[in-house]
């Protein structure tokens, strides 16, 4: 907990973050689709497409609370903006993950990795 | 289940009660098969279905999410493979364990109609002492299998894997692009797994996940390795992935694989550079044994010999035991459809593609529709009649044969055999004579004989008090049955046959009878009889069947509360039916039931009384023939007799009986009428033929009418009275009052008479 609200507080200076993405209370096969072009819009906006901003890693922020339901569809579009943010040289800040996602992870064997997403934040 | 969409639990919401009758009925069969292993320990065929059967329960289970279910079933598969290999033997405690938790089983498949319901803690300790007691008979196979391994044995050492409880297999899934546009979530899938076992370790390997802007969100680039710790055998291992096989590269290494194994498995896995760093960051082999693995591997090919292909070596490793080449046999016998396959084998599994499931409320609805056809179809002939037109009449005649086809063919729907109801009492009985300390053979006879599904399932209660009571007042203790010369064993018998249109169901055992003595001091004492009147065998052995009366001199938790067998009358009676009982002191009792084939139409004969109408069932009508009204005086009750053959006839006059006040014709007809085992016949007026009668029951004011048992609307709208030659037949013997209520009051009203 602690090591978020360190999290937080490191968020103004983290600098030129677009606004950051919520994830929807339904992150499954029945809305990939439909959240796909959505992201793309979204990591399109961000601050990679100004290659100027150099090495320095950049953060994405997602918000996570509202998220009710997850399946493995829905888990792999995550990573994978995760693993599009890193092409970009950013990180992706996984915020308040919901108890749905959290279990959701765990169950996929992706613990370790949403366990990184939230803290890598904090690094930068 | 929180990681369900919506559109999921609408799903689940939808299969959900065609997997509970789907799971009820494995678990029925599980039953039967552990009773019929019973008279048969060992044979492989049946315990192979048994295991078969669990199998499915707990496969199913697992995609609708009811984890009670598939824990609880995993504990019972385990003990289940341990008999099916051979390593356990099924002693009777043990059947007695596995057929309660196969009513745990029940109970929990029950539960899962209301997903939410939370657990008492009662029902929670309970299975917990059956998971623990099945454990425990688990375990005991392990005892054993490990002193047999100590001894010094012939045969080659088997995998080492056997000696601990639970092994840790290693399970690698790569899951197809289609996976989740063919419906599988890989997520929901892992849960599953869980179930097996325990997952130690688990990593998804993600290096085959393409960034966002190249990924098509609905194709699935999941791969997963994990450490799965569990009892369970290859084949259920890789069932559990059954669904996604298609397209999915499974790997299950066996416990104990060593880093050669490994080796090879990423060998066999090109297209994946990863894998030895996921094998060793999910634990399963340190990186030394993998390293190892793949310098003797590249020795060995540098050496010439060909590396061959995984599946062969999983399948020739000494780790690989009995497992794989069951679910080899299997596979093949399931591919081949071998008719050779034993019976019991193949009615479980091999008829599942000739039958289609229906819900019952259709078929009750298309045979409601059935009802009014014939009805309106007779009204149509009837018109079609009056206007003596030719050709509209043998059109109406085609019709109205096509009709009684569709009804014959449609009532043959709904027969179902009522072998399934009989074989339900093999555990009652069972359990009820275990409890007893009685030893009973329990015989089913005619379990084939079909009858209507309505009938089947309402006849099943009454049957089970008899079977019960046949069981505690019936048969005698062993020591009292040797010491009267019978054979220790008690016999039990269910039979059913077609008899005239009718099934007839008898309950037969060779125990001490019915003491008619006793019968009778009992009804003096109820005042069922008046004191010191002696009536007649027959009527003393019916007295059983009245309210209020049981002779049990100790009240058993299983019968003798006195609300049993007047129950059974009554329940018997409002199908129809008749039940009458016989017995020889000493010598055993036999209950029979008869009951109609159907509740819903049957072939009547037709014929008319002055302006009222009556309908005979066409099975019990014998003949017709001619009589001269007043060819003999009628008793107080319109009874007369006519000769016949040689043969005096009963002869009831509907007139007299149902105080009809027109004049009586100078010519009349008698029908003769068979009942059981008597005759009797029927004065009436005109005949009017068969006529199909779809039977309605009748108006509440009515119900208490002697000699009916329902109506019917004719073409016409007329109403008929279906007439249940049954009673009659007992007041045409003298034996019981004529009915009493004025069939007058009916005829002003025929909208009250019928309650349809």
């Amino acid at each position: 907990m602690a090591k978020r609200s360190k999290t937080s507080a490191a968020l103004p200076a983290a600098a030129p973050v677009a606004s950051a993405l919520a994830l929807p209370a339904e992150l499954t096969i029945y809305t990939v689709g439909e959240l796909h072009p959505q992201w793309l819009t979204w990591l399109g906006a961000g601050p990679a497409a100004r290659p100027a901003e150099g090495p320095t890693e950049v953060q994405a922020e997602v918000q996570a609370a509202a998220v009710e339901q997850v399946d493995a569809a829905g888990l792999q579009l995550l990573l994978s903006l995760q693993i599009a943010l890193a092409e970009r040289g950013r990180s992706l800040h996984i915020q308040a993950p919901s108890a749905v996602l959290r279990s959701g992870c765990a169950a996929l064997g992706l613990g370790t990795w949403l366990q990184a997403q939230m803290t890598e934040g904090a690094r930068a | 289940m929180s990681q369900m969409t919506d559109a999921d639990n609408s799903f689940i919401q939808e299969a959900l009660p065609a997997f509970i009758s789907e799971a009820q009925e494995q678990i029925e069969s599980l039953e039967q098969l552990l009773l019929q292993l019973e008279d048969a320990p060992g044979d492989s065929e049946l315990l192979n279905a048994l295991f078969r059967c669990a199998h499915t329960v707990k496969g199913s289970a697992g995609i609708f999410g009811l984890d009670r279910v598939v824990a609880f079933t995993h504990h019972v598969e385990t003990l289940l493979d341990k008999l099916r290999e051979g390593q356990l033997d099924l002693t009777p405690a043990l059947s007695t364990l596995l057929l309660q938790c196969n009513d745990q089983l029940r109970t929990l498949v029950a539960q899962a109609r209301d997903a939410d319901s939370a657990e008492t803690a009662a029902a929670l300790t309970e299975r917990a002492a059956l998971v623990e007691r099945l454990q425990a008979a688990a375990g005991h196979a392990d005892k054993a299998d490990a002193a047999t391994e100590a001894a010094p044995a012939t045969a080659p050492a088997p995998a080492p894997a056997n000696t601990g409880s639970a092994r840790c297999w290693h399970v690698s899934a790569a899951f197809g692009t289609e996976t989740f546009r063919n419906g599988m979530d890989p997520l929901a899938l892992l849960n599953y797994v869980r179930g097996l076992g325990s997952v130690p370790n688990l990593v998804c390997d993600i290096a085959a996940v393409p960034p966002l802007d190249r990924l098509d969100p609905e194709s699935c680039h999941l791969a997963f390795e994990l450490g799965l710790d569990t009892d369970a055998s290859r084949a259920e291992i890789e069932g559990a992935f059954s669904f996604v096989r298609d397209d999915c590269g499974l790997h299950v290494l066996e416990p104990g694989a060593t880093p050669e194994d490994y080796a090879r498995l990423i060998e066999a896995m090109p297209d994946n550079p990863r894998l030895g760093d996921i094998l060793v960051a999910s634990g399963a082999i340190t990186r030394a044994q993998l390293q190892h693995g793949l310098r003797t591997q590249n020795e060995a090919a540098a050496a010439g010999a060909t590396a061959r292909p995984l599946g062969e070596i999983l399948q020739s490793t000494s780790g690989v035991s009995a497992q794989v080449v069951n679910a080899a046999l299997n596979k093949q016998t399931k591919a081949k459809q071998r008719d050779a396959a034993p019976a019991t084998a193949a009615a479980l599994t091999g008829d599942d593609g000739r039958f289609i499931r229906v819900q019952a409320d259709r078929l009750d609805s298309v045979i409601n529709l059935l009802g009014e056809l014939v009805i309106a179809g007779a009204g149509a002939a009837l018109l079609a009649r009056q206007t003596r037109q030719g050709t509209l009449i043998e059109a109406n005649a085609q019709i109205g044969r096509l009709i009684e086809e569709i009804r014959n063919g449609t009532l043959q729907l709904r027969m179902v055999p009522i072998g399934e109801t009989f074989s339900r009492f093999r555990r009652v009985v069972r359990d009820t004579a275990a409890e007893l300390g009685k030893d009973v053979l329990f015989d089913i006879v005619g379990g084939e004989t079909e009858l209507d599904k309505s009938v089947v399932e309402r006849i099943a209660d009454p049957l089970m008090h008899l079977v019960r009571n046949a069981l505690d007042h019936g048969l005698e203790q062993p020591a009292e049955r040797l010491a009267r010369d019978k054979p220790g064993q008690g016999k039990l018998t269910l039979s059913a046959c077609h008899e005239s249109g009718s099934i007839v169901i008898r309950i037969l055992d060779d125990g001490r009878g019915i003491d008619r003595e006793r019968v009778l001091a009992r009804a003096w004492e109820r005042g069922l009889v008046e004191d010191g009147v002696t009536p007649p065998d027959e009527d003393i052995l019916k007295l059983i069947f009245e309210a209020g009366f049981s002779t049990a001199e100790k009240v058993t938790n299983l019968s003798g509360r006195g609300v049993g067998m007047d129950v059974v009358r009554r329940n018997i009676e409002a199908l129809r039916g008749t039940v009458t009982v016989y017995s020889d002191p000493g010598e055993g009792s036999r209950i029979e039931i008869r009951l109609p084939l159907t509740l819903a139409i049957i072939d009547g004969f037709l014929v008319g009384v002055g302006n009222s109408k009556f309908i005979f069932p066409l099975e019990a009508v014998v003949e017709v023939i001619e009589s001269r009204s007043g060819v003999s005086t009628p008793d107080a009750c319109g009874r007369r007799v006519v000769e016949l053959r040689g043969r005096v006839l009963p002869v009831l006059s509907m007139r007299t009986l149902y105080g009809l006040e027109t004049a009586e014709p100078e010519r009349i007809s008698v029908v003769v009428i068979k009942s059981g085992s008597h005759s009797y016949g029927v004065m009436v007026d005109v005949l009017l033929g068969q006529h199909q009668t779809v039977i309605k029951p009748l108006g509440r004011m009515f119900q208490s009418l002697r000699g009916m048992s329902g109506s019917s609307i004719l073409g016409s709208g007329e109403v008929a009275l279906i007439l249940d030659v049954n009673s009659l037949g007992e007041f045409a013997a003298g034996k019981q009052s004529g009915p009493t209520k004025s069939l007058e009051a009916a005829n002003g009203g025929h909208k009250t008479l019928v309650r349809s």
